[in-house]
């Protein structure tokens, strides 16, 4: 008797269950999990990703969505674990029947939700983390890059750089994947682009190095005519002070990606140093357009705070997803990846298009040197100059040769 | 003599000289560290997260005068005393009644603190990197040997280190306080039946110990960016210093420090694309020759 009423209790629990997840499903709504890095330093970045992308479906939604169903979201924090993200991906699909995942700052976890989604036929944006794996190597029809990679970073820096008079170069940076990434994208394609330069020598500390004045007089004593600076997240600060306190900035002039960027220059005021070379993939006044200053005007009222590159790259995302959907002309998954294969739509840095051939966003990238201006209390970069996609993303056939057949 | 001069090339005796800066803040923090290990046998693994507190905090005083030079000076003794504060709390509200409890207990009880510290200070600070000015005076940087440059707020750093080592040396050899405590790592219940209050002795040197965090988190934050995560670089580093210096001999952790600092630079200066493993090799030295530290071992 017990056993009977004990397993009519479970049957009932179990058909709840059932039932509840169904509707959830059938709701009239498209559901986007994100996983990402809520938590520790990498926050900074994916906060504003997810701003970014908040604005976007609201201004959507109040639209009265798309195909008449509101987007909604829901995320979970994978603590930059890549085995704990990649969990999450799972029990977001299986239990709380997303449409659409979204993430993430860790590359690690960025190719392990990418696996998944692979096998589960789900579309995937990674919206911050910049390995070139993610639509090189392990790239597929199910992922999308919506931000720039490391190579396509290098590139971008060789670019601008073939053309300065710099010789002898010293490679300085955090020794782990993205360093070393960036590094050798940077050099490999400026060796290419202007056979002159020579290596002098290279620098490696660990990551999370506080003080980095040791290595910075090392190199100042070795004299070189331009130090290329591997550095990410709050190593590229830490950089920056060590670079001022020595003089380093006006002795020998450096380049660093994302040097020019707010999340960079915000924190340190006035006191950041002038003359760093950098790239950024968005700058909230520079192209000083109607649509860019619509973009900032919006997240300053939400927010309150200046938007930073990863803020662009969540409101794109969701701009694309609307779209993709739209296009499509109904909630299926393989119609939707169809239509955003070369899908360009209005963002605020002018129309952008996804690549049909190895699902890349083809973003420009902004070049230049910090300075101070009397506008705003931090510095910002000046003498831009833009870099189109054309000029600087490597070729489907370049990125589509590391796929395994 | 010529030989003599080649061999102090101008980049060597800045690479000693900016190691010794290092030297400074590893030593303030390690030897707290060392303090807390040597009298109340308790491994502090949030040592660190009271280091990243006092660098926050340093920020926070700085902005409130106006990111000037009065907002560092009052920063740097302010952002100490915060961090001592909340470590009287901790002592008398949850370590007094664990003393006892077995030392993984311990590491894992004051790990958890750690994580939860981390995830306060994200509440409280928020995500963003933050920045705390270098005061005008030392701002920019002196020319040395050879037109080599060295930073201002690093002199500032030179003269720290010894003050901050004699004041310990002050406080360990000279007061009752110090004596007691000393005596108190020894033999616990002698000095409770001789009539002292042990377990004030015990929250006395906790507090010192991480105001000692909370000075090294304030002295390195003009040099940084200052952000979450700094706590778990140093912690190690700090372990490391007070296992080579010899557990709970705060002139193991000043001889542990030298060793990581000045490895550490002058590493980078003979093999830069290596120089993060100078320090690491050093450490497996000295335990080679001296398992147990350089220095006697309180425990």
């Amino acid at each position: 008797m017990k056993k009977t009423t004990f397993f009519l209790v479970f049957a009932v629990l179990f058909a709840g269950c059932f039932i509840l997840s169904h509707t959830a499903s059938a709701a009239n709504t498209i559901k986007v999990g994100i996983v990402d890095t809520f938590s520790g330093p990498a926050s900074t970045y994916t906060l504003d990703v997810l701003d970014g992308f908040k604005l976007a479906i609201e201004k959507i939604n109040a639209k009265g969505g798309v195909l008449g169903k509101k987007i909604e979201y829901t995320t979970r924090d994978e603590k930059f674990k890549p085995d704990i993200g990649a969990a999450m991906a799972k029990e977001l699909v299986l239990k709380e029947n997303v449409d659409i995942l979204m993430g993430t700052i860790n590359s690690g976890t960025a190719l392990a939700v990418s696996e998944f989604a692979r096998k589960e036929k789900i579309p995937f944006f990674v919206t911050y983390s910049k390995s070139e794996k993610i639509i090189g190597e392990k790239g597929h029809r199910y992922v999308f890059n919506m931000n720039e990679n490391t190579e396509m970073a290098g590139r971008a820096a060789a670019v601008a750089l073939a053309k300065k008079p710099f010789v002898k170069y010293w490679i300085a940076g955090d020794d782990y994947e993205y360093g070393h990434a960036i590094a050798d994208a940077v050099w490999n394609n400026l060796k290419r682009l202007n056979p002159k330069v020579q290596q002098v020598g290279q620098s490696w500390w660990k990551v999370g190095e506080p003080d980095l004045t040791p290595y910075i007089t090392q190199i100042m004593a070795a004299k070189p005519d331009f130090i290329i600076v591997a550095t990410g997240g709050a190593s590229m600060v830490n950089f920056q002070k060590a670079a001022k306190a020595t003089g380093l900035s006006q002795k020998i002039p450096f380049y660093q990606h994302t040097g020019t960027e707010l999340g960079t220059l915000l924190s340190q005021g006035k006191d950041a140093p002038e003359g760093v070379y950098g790239t950024s993939n968005f700058l909230f006044y520079f192209p000083d357009t109607p649509a860019n200053k619509a973009f900032v005007d919006e997240f300053q009222k939400a927010y309150k705070r200046y938007p930073k590159a990863s803020a662009i790259v969540g409101y794109m995302t969701g701009q694309f997803i609307a779209e993709g959907f739209k296009k499509a002309g109904k909630v299926d998954k393989e119609a939707f990846i169809n239509a955003l294969e070369g899908l360009k739509i209005d963002s605020p840095v002018g129309p952008l298009a996804i690549r049909a051939c190895d699902h890349q966003l083809e973003l420009p990238t902004y070049f230049g040197i910090t300075k101070k201006d009397t506008k705003y209390p931090f510095l910002v970069s000046t003498e831009n100059q833009i870099i189109a996609p054309k000029d600087y993303m490597p070729t489907c056939e370049e990125v589509l040769k590391h796929r395994k057949k | 003599m010529d030989f003599i001069y080649s061999f102090i090339s101008p980049g060597f005796l800045s690479q000693i000289l900016v190691g010794l800066s290092r030297t400074v803040i590893l030593f303030i923090v390690a030897s707290g560290l060392s303090l807390i290990l040597g009298v109340l046998r308790i491994p502090n693994v949030f040592h660190g997260s009271l280091y990243m507190i006092g660098a926050f905090m340093s920020y926070t005083i700085s902005v409130a005068f106006g990111g000037g030079d009065t907002g560092f000076w009052l920063a740097l003794i302010g952002a100490p005393i915060g961090v001592a504060l909340i470590s009287l709390v901790i002592e008398r509200g949850l370590f007094q009644y664990l003393y006892e409890r077995e030392h993984l207990m311990l590491i894992l009880f004051t790990f958890a603190i750690s994580l939860v510290f981390g995830d306060l200070v994200k509440l409280v600070w928020g995500a963003e990197y933050k920045s705390v000015p270098v005061p005008q005076v030392f701002q920019g940087f002196v020319s040395l040997f050879g037109g080599l440059p060295f930073p201002k707020y690093n002199t500032f750093l030179l003269f720290m280190g010894p003050v901050v080592a004699f004041a310990l040396w002050l406080l360990v050899t000279k007061t009752k306080m110090g004596k007691i405590s000393q005596a108190a790592a020894v033999d616990r219940e002698m000095v409770g039946a001789v009539g002292i209050n042990v377990s004030w002795v015990f929250a006395t040197v906790f507090v010192i110990g991480c105001l000692l965090a909370g000075l090294g988190g304030a002295l390195v934050a003009p040099t940084v960016s200052v952000t979450l995560g700094m706590d778990h670089s140093l912690i190690m580093e700090g372990f490391l210093i007070v296992i080579i210096g010899g557990l709970g001999n705060i002139w193991g952790a000043l001889l542990g420090a030298l060793i990581f600092g000045l490895t550490q630079s002058l590493g980078i200066l003979i093999w830069p694309q290596f120089g993060i493993v100078f320090p690491y090799c050093a450490v497996i030295v000295v335990l080679l020759i001296r398992p147990t530290g350089l220095l006697k071992s309180t425990w």
